[in-house]
């Protein structure tokens, strides 16, 4: 009896045995997928990072050019940002969500400077012009002159500021 | 005899154990590698895709008139040019398409910007590129124009108006002949008509593949003939979309400075012109605007709005 059983376990142990290789086999190739595919991950995601921050320095230098921010003729200053058109962009700022791929924009006056943020009802005795709700987090950013219209005794004059543009990507 | 042929088993076993698994490992691993080089050609073909797009942020001009600039990319490339005009601005859309192992690779990843226009055939093919921007102004400023084309193409323009002719000469760009053409270019006529691009510069007009794109300035001139008339009619709307809102910011930014004695006699026009930017469906719809903006741009004179 003894001896006849003791094949029937030795075959058992091999299917188990098998079994375990088999579980084995398929875990290690799971462990490897999964390794390979966060490097696939994170390489795409570091790519798409890069890609971002690339958008916001390039952006920085160049958005003080974009129809909603520069001057156009109406300064004599030219190469200017026309901060009245800011802030009628800033009461717009929903249909321009993503549209310069960017998190957030802000323009900061740097002197005097303050932290008074603008609204309609406060400009333009404020300091900051946020474009977008929410914080600056990863920031690039650049200067530039601020200008507006403001008037004296019924005829209007251009008031330019230094100003700082602040482009966020976070 | 019984322990013999048990043994036997056992080992036949052990070899059919390791066969089937060693099949399925490399059968696993060949269906791994295949599916990590396709996912790297996407993910590559799109961070292509968007590096030009991020790339195509310097060509904002501020009052330059037109600039020009040349994109290398390391392998036979196809670059896509999609337009829709969803929501408030529309999007471009960039596609990249490049040659490996001497087959086109099938990307379905599309990039979008909101605020690039470009203007170029359904796909252009090469490995050098060059790309000049110029800015599109209707009454005011709406945007940079980006006319992307192949190097491999050669575009040969002849007895253009002067001022063209000129500006086209001091971009320097390789592709583009003013005298002796080389064969296969693409022919664009001023006078003559039967080229591959004619352009009736007094009327407006261009005609490509027999297809009538109608422009204004000089910059929707260009755009006229370096595109294919799908793209060209999308971008077209994509920059009324664009104007529509800008109108709107003139607008309010009129409202902030009419206080102040400046540029309150346009309100009521911009509202107007905001309108009339949205009745505009294609190129052909241009000229119903073009009597707003010529009245616009004589009233924004005193206190300039733009």
């Amino acid at each position: 009896m003894k001896i006849r059983k003791l094949p029937q376990k030795k075959g058992q142990l091999k299917i188990q045995q098998m079994a375990f290789m088999l579980i084995a086999v398929t875990l290690f190739f799971v462990l490897v997928g999964m390794f390979f595919l966060t490097i696939q991950v994170s390489k795409i995601r570091k790519t798409a990072e890069v890609l971002e921050e690339k958008n916001a320095l390039l952006l920085v230098t160049k958005l003080a050019n974009s129809p909603e921010f520069s001057c156009d003729g109406s300064f004599r200053t030219g190469n200017c940002i026309d901060a009245d058109k800011v802030m009628a962009l800033k009461n717009n700022a929903k249909k321009y969500e993503d549209f310069w791929g960017v998190s957030n924009i802000q323009i900061r006056k740097i002197y005097p400077a303050g932290i008074k943020e603008c609204n309609i009802g406060n400009y333009p005795n404020c300091d900051i012009i946020k474009i977008y709700d929410g914080e600056i987090t990863e920031e690039y950013s650049n200067f530039v002159s601020l200008c507006r219209k403001e008037s004296f005794e019924g005829s209007s004059y251009n008031k330019c500021e230094l100003g700082r543009l602040m482009v966020s990507y976070g | 005899m019984i322990i013999k042929s048990k043994k036997g088993l056992e080992a036949q076993f052990a070899w059919l154990f390791a066969i089937i698994v060693g099949i399925f490992i490399l059968v696993l691993t060949f269906f791994i590698v295949a599916r990590i080089t396709q996912t790297e050609q996407v993910a590559l073909d799109a961070s292509t895709a968007k590096e030009i797009g991020v790339l195509l942020n310097p060509l904002e001009t501020g009052f330059e008139t037109a600039k020009t600039t040349s994109i290398i990319l390391p392998s036979e490339t196809r670059i896509y040019n999609k337009c829709n005009n969803e929501e408030y601005f529309g999007r471009q859309i960039i596609k990249l398409s490049q040659k490996s192992f001497n087959k086109w690779t099938d990307t379905n990843l599309d990039v979008g910007f909101s605020n690039k226009y470009i203007f170029s055939d359904e796909f252009e093919e090469g490995k050098k590129f060059f790309i000049f921007s110029k800015p599109f102004e209707f009454p005011f400023k709406i945007s940079d124009l980006i006319y992307l084309s192949s190097s491999d193409k050669k575009y040969c323009f002849d007895d253009a108006p002067k001022e063209i002719s000129e500006e086209l000469e001091n971009l320097n760009q390789e592709n583009i002949f003013m005298e002796e053409c080389p064969e296969n270019s693409i022919k664009v006529c001023f006078t003559e008509t039967g080229c591959d691009v004619d352009v009736l510069y007094e009327q407006k007009y261009a005609i490509k593949n027999s297809e009538r794109l109608d422009f204004e300035t000089d910059s929707l001139m260009y755009a006229a003939i370096f595109s294919d008339s799908e793209v060209y009619e999308c971008q077209v709307k994509r920059l009324m979309q664009r104007g529509e809102q800008l109108a709107l910011l003139y607008k309010d930014k009129a409202e902030i400075t009419a206080g102040k004695g400046c540029g309150g006699n346009l309100i009521s026009d911009l509202t107007f012109l905001n309108g009339v930017f949205d009745e505009v469906k294609d190129s052909g719809d241009l000229r119903f605007v073009e009597g707003s903006v010529n009245d616009m741009q004589s009233k924004n004179k005193l206190c300039r709005l733009w």
